[in-house]
């Protein structure tokens, strides 16, 4: 089976929030971009169809800035994916336009032999969760957001999977190509080796350049503001004798000072 | 100036999703004072007359049943039939997991400028400037969407519903037949969620959740007692989903669901960020935990420290006593 | 001139041992210092993830990393937990003599097969009756055809009760002093060697160690490493060897320490703001962090002349002794700033008090690294 991952870096947990200087985005200088979340899902999803279907190849590809972006593509062949594909983004690019970002990678994607694109459902910065049906469209190919306990059948080539409505779970079936924004891995995911970490230092990485691709209309949706929400200050702390006192004192409060007591 | 927008409905069994209703104000703020056509398609006789009025100028309506496996072959060439209609520029959604699914699979197939999750939205003559959560609500990003076309799904508990009027909006029926599906995929079954009496968890307007200090999964009925009585959804924290006190669909966090309510009570749960990251945008927190130093605490409008044992069958019994008086 | 900025390699390793420190060590080591326990399960993963054989050349399935990459890892890993890091790097110690001394042939029948899963290995030289005079060690190896029969008794080895292989040091005739020691590595599974039970400790309680007696242990002639009366030669360039990251295991303890004590400064109040506000707390900090910065320095240094095969035994011997003493006394001051809280186990800065005072003992104590230092020093004046 020939599975492509598409993953996109996003900062660290420990990247201090503030606006950048031009008070349109996050402050990215000195942050250490990483694979994370719903990403790091994805790719261990794609390795585990891999180690359940012999003979499969597990291709990784991230549209963004060099540095980032090399980042999280070694990262996900220290943690066991076959080869990596960065596609370039134009310098200047907030890539805040999913219609940018999906054809810039359906560029790519149709490079590569593929029978299943895995997407995170969403990504760790943005969390738009638009990324996994917008990349089907450019595709032309079947796409679903949102997908749990996907598996492969061999026999009937189909994959199978979960698809959350909020009455209950859809069960779908759909042969490949088909593009899944994935909601949660069969595993957690696992920790790179040592060895592997350093090898995937060395490995070449493929290039898709910006002359490569169709004209982006980075204009479309634009960074105009990223700010933080004034520090919360605590909590107001309810004092009580008796366990009733204190249910009289919370209600009270939401209904007359916060005003959300249904 | 103004301009025509589209509402797209999103059905459940009983009528709309209440961020659909919500919608409608989103695209009353965008079309300043133009048309707000809805395109409801597959829902039920309920959903139709609540959606006629509940603020649209007008109803599209494709009654087909196909509608409800939720394809987007289907579903998007069909909004899009509404969107040329109407001579829309701007459509707007429910920012649900489908309506998340549309936006993605819409802002390609419409070529237009799309956002997800939107809790504030301001018309320009430079676009739409719209406002969402990130980082796990720990931020929020402004976008500006820059025209001809541009997709916005709205976040529940964002914008108010407008009034039900008691006039129905004018309903046509979409004249095509459903669009054939184009792509592969075949829905093959589906499980209905176990006795889903709350509301759903994503869009709920009061959450109630649990966490370990509930020490065992025969104490979680505390926690869903005061949630009956709040009309809340249930929430769980991930250590209380890893042990299976919970399935899955319970937990709120970074692994689980975001939610946004007006108000989200925590119990028993002390916040680590992985929990935090998923309910931190919810307009007012309430934490009750036996642990005054919990980190629940810095993010809670309103903390009660004590024995939650003790503490929750008095706060259900207040509860069900103040909404009996009114 | 080395410039001490880390290469991306560098860099991608220290995380692999920071993600490793703080999402699987830290939050189990408070409970496996309360109750003493070996956590194994960690150790295992400490392995598969290639974290624990870091000196043994990747061709027989180590890690082959050089002297300062090891330090880089053995901070982030004692940062989260010092004891757990030291059952960790134990077998770096324990393999160094077959490193060191081994054929090429005794590498692969040894390291290959220690190497490919999870296994741990022991370094025996200390006695009961002598540590720092390893000259004078009691254990006999007696020539018996082609075997060698050891007998005698090892005590404070790391990892003794769980460890699969042993090397050990014997001497043929205790009148030849260091020239009658022998190198051997001994399987745990030989008739006549009995390690002895987990010993109790005030620190580094989630690692074991226990004595190891041989009874009449039969060693092939071709499980000695080196020549006969080369043992002594083995064990010291082994230790001048793996000094270095034991300052490298005190830095991280002193870095947890600095920053418990930080974090804590600022919030904790007193007269009205925080006592980080208050400049007796600050000049702690200030000494804390400017120790920590000088003790990692010497130690990347000695490391990285180690690294470029220049003679370093003053400089690793420095390295050891400055970090570990520093180590004492940053976590030492972190406890006063704490004031009672940090004197209670319910606080994590006692543990490492505890945890530091044994970099200045183990792996040559700080007395004889200063004797050896004087030693380098006057032989430049002499």
């Amino acid at each position: 089976m020939e599975i492509v991952v598409c993953v996109k870096p996003v900062p660290d947990a420990e990247t201090k929030l503030r606006p950048a200087p031009d008070g349109r985005t996050l402050d990215l200088e000195g942050a250490k971009f990483v694979l994370a979340g719903y990403d790091e899902s994805a790719v261990e999803q794609a390795l585990l169809l891999k180690d359940a279907v012999p003979g499969s190849t597990v291709r990784v590809v991230s549209f963004g800035p060099p540095g980032r972006t090399e980042e999280v593509l070694r990262a996900a062949l220290a943690l066991g994916c076959d080869t990596a594909t960065l596609v370039e983004s134009p310098p200047l690019a907030h890539s805040a336009d999913v219609r940018s970002v999906a054809r810039a990678l359906a560029a790519a994607v149709k490079k590569l032999p593929h029978d299943l694109v895995l997407v995170g459902k969403q990504s760790g910065d943005s969390e738009a969760g638009m990324l996994p049906t917008a990349l089907a469209q450019a595709l032309g190919h079947p796409g679903f957001n949102g997908a749990v306990e996907l598996k492969f059948d061999p026999t009937q080539k189909l994959f199978t999977f979960g698809r959350a409505s909020e009455a209950g779970l859809e069960r779908w079936e759909c042969p490949g190509p088909v593009v899944l924004g994935l909601q949660q891995a069969g595993n957690d995911p696992r920790t790179a080796k040592l060895q592997n970490i350093l090898k995937s230092r060395r490995a070449t990485l493929d290039k898709v350049s910006l002359a490569e691709l169709p004209t982006l209309d980075v204009a479309g949706a634009t960074a105009e503001a990223f700010q933080l929400p004034p520090p919360r200050t605590g909590a107001k702390w309810i004092e009580y004798k008796t366990p009733e006192e204190a249910a009289t004192k919370l209600v009270r409060l939401l209904k007359e000072e916060a005003k959300v007591f249904p | 100036m103004s301009r025509s927008v589209l509402v797209v409905g999103e059905p459940r069994p009983t009528g709309l999703v209440p961020a659909s209703r919500e919608a409608v104000a989103a695209a009353r703020l965008a079309a300043e004072g133009g048309a707000v056509a809805g395109v409801l398609l597959g829902g039920s006789p309920e959903a139709v007359t609540e959606f006629s009025r509940g603020g649209v100028t007008g109803l599209w309506v494709g009654s087909d049943a196909s509608y409800a496996e939720r394809r987007i072959d289907r579903w998007v060439p069909a909004i899009l039939a509404a969107a040329k209609s109407t001579e829309s520029e701007v459509i707007v959604l429910a920012s649900t997991g489908f309506g998340r699914e549309l936006a993605g699979a819409l802002a390609v197939a419409w070529d237009a400028a799309a956002a997800t999750s939107v809790t504030e939205l301001t018309p320009t003559d430079e676009g739409l400037f719209v406002a969402m959560p990130v980082l796990g609500g720990r931020a929020t990003s402004k976008l500006r969407l820059a025209g001809p076309r541009a997709v916005v799904a709205i976040r529940p508990n964002a914008f108010g519903a407008p009034a039900m009027s008691g006039e129905a909006a004018p309903v046509e029926s979409l004249s095509a037949a459903p669009p054939t599906p184009t792509l592969a995929g075949r829905r093959v079954g589906f499980e209905a969620n176990a006795a889903s009496q709350g509301p759903d968890l994503s869009s709920a307007s009061i959450v109630v959740a649990g966490g370990r200090g509930l020490r065992a999964p025969e104490n979680f009925h505390l926690v869903e007692e005061l949630a009956e009585a709040l009309g809340a959804a249930v929430g769980a924290s991930r250590a209380v989903t890893d042990a299976g006190w919970k399935p899955g669909t319970y937990q709120v966090g970074q692994t689980g669901r975001s939610v946004s309510p007006q108000l989200y009570i925590a119990v028993g749960i002390s916040g680590a960020i992985q929990h935090l990251v998923g309910m931190m945008s919810s307009r007012v927190i309430v934490a009750i935990n036996s642990d005054p130093g919990a980190p629940i605490f810095k993010i809670a409008d309103y903390g009660v420290v004590g024995d939650l044992f003790l503490l929750l069958p008095a706060l259900t019994a207040e509860v069900r006593k103040a909404r009996a008086s009114g | 001139m080395p410039d001490f900025s880390l290469t991306d390699d560098q860099t991608s390793v220290r995380d692999l041992a920071r993600k490793f420190a703080r999402t699987e060590m830290a939050p189990r080591a408070a409970e496996c210092d309360r109750k003493s326990l070996f956590p194994e399960d960690i150790y295992r993963k400490a392995w598969e993830l290639g974290l624990m054989n870091l000196n043994v050349p990747t061709e027989y399935g180590g890690s082959g990393l050089s002297l300062l990459d090891q330090c880089l890892i053995v901070e982030e890993l004692s940062y989260g937990c010092a004891g757990m890091t030291t059952s960790i790097i134990a077998n770096c110690l324990a393999l160094e003599p077959i490193l060191l001394g081994g054929t090429p042939e005794q590498k692969t029948r040894f390291l290959k097969p220690f190497c490919a899963s999870y296994n741990l290995a022991s370094f025996g030289l200390t006695e009961p009756a002598g540590g720092s005079d390893a000259g004078a060690l009691a254990t006999r190896a007696t020539r018996d055809g082609d075997h060698y029969v050891i007998s005698g008794e090892k005590c404070f080895i790391t990892n003794a009760p769980n460890a699969s292989l042993f090397t050990v040091f014997a001497t043929t005739d205790p009148a030849l002093r260091t020239k009658g020691i022998c190198a051997f590595v001994v399987p745990r599974s030989t008739e006549g060697v009995t390690p002895g039970k987990d010993e109790e400790k005030m620190g580094h309680r989630a690692s074991s160690t226990g004595t190891v007696r041989f009874d009449s242990v039969r060693v092939p002639v071709a499980d000695r490493l080196g020549a006969e009366g080369e043992g002594f030669s083995i064990a010291m360039r082994t230790l001048d060897q793996t000094r270095t990251p034991i300052g490298a295991l005190a830095n991280g303890i002193a870095q947890a320490a600095m920053e418990h004590a930080a974090r804590y400064a600022l919030q904790r109040k007193s007269f009205g703001k925080p006592i980080a506000e208050h400049q007796a707390i600050q000049i702690k900090l200030a000494n804390m962090a400017q120790s920590i910065h000088a003790a990692r320095l010497l130690t990347w240094h000695a490391a990285w002349k180690i690294d470029h095969g220049e003679p370093a035994t003053l400089e690793s011997s420095i390295a050891k002794t400055f970090a570990s003493d520093s180590a004492m006394r940053v976590a030492d001051e972190a406890i006063q700033v704490f004031g009672g809280y940090g004197y209670m186990k319910e606080y994590p800065v006692e543990k490492l008090l505890r945890d530091a005072k044994l970099t200045q003992i183990y792996e040559g104590s700080n007395e004889i690294q200063r004797t050896v230092i004087a030693r380098e020093l006057l032989r430049r004046y002499a």
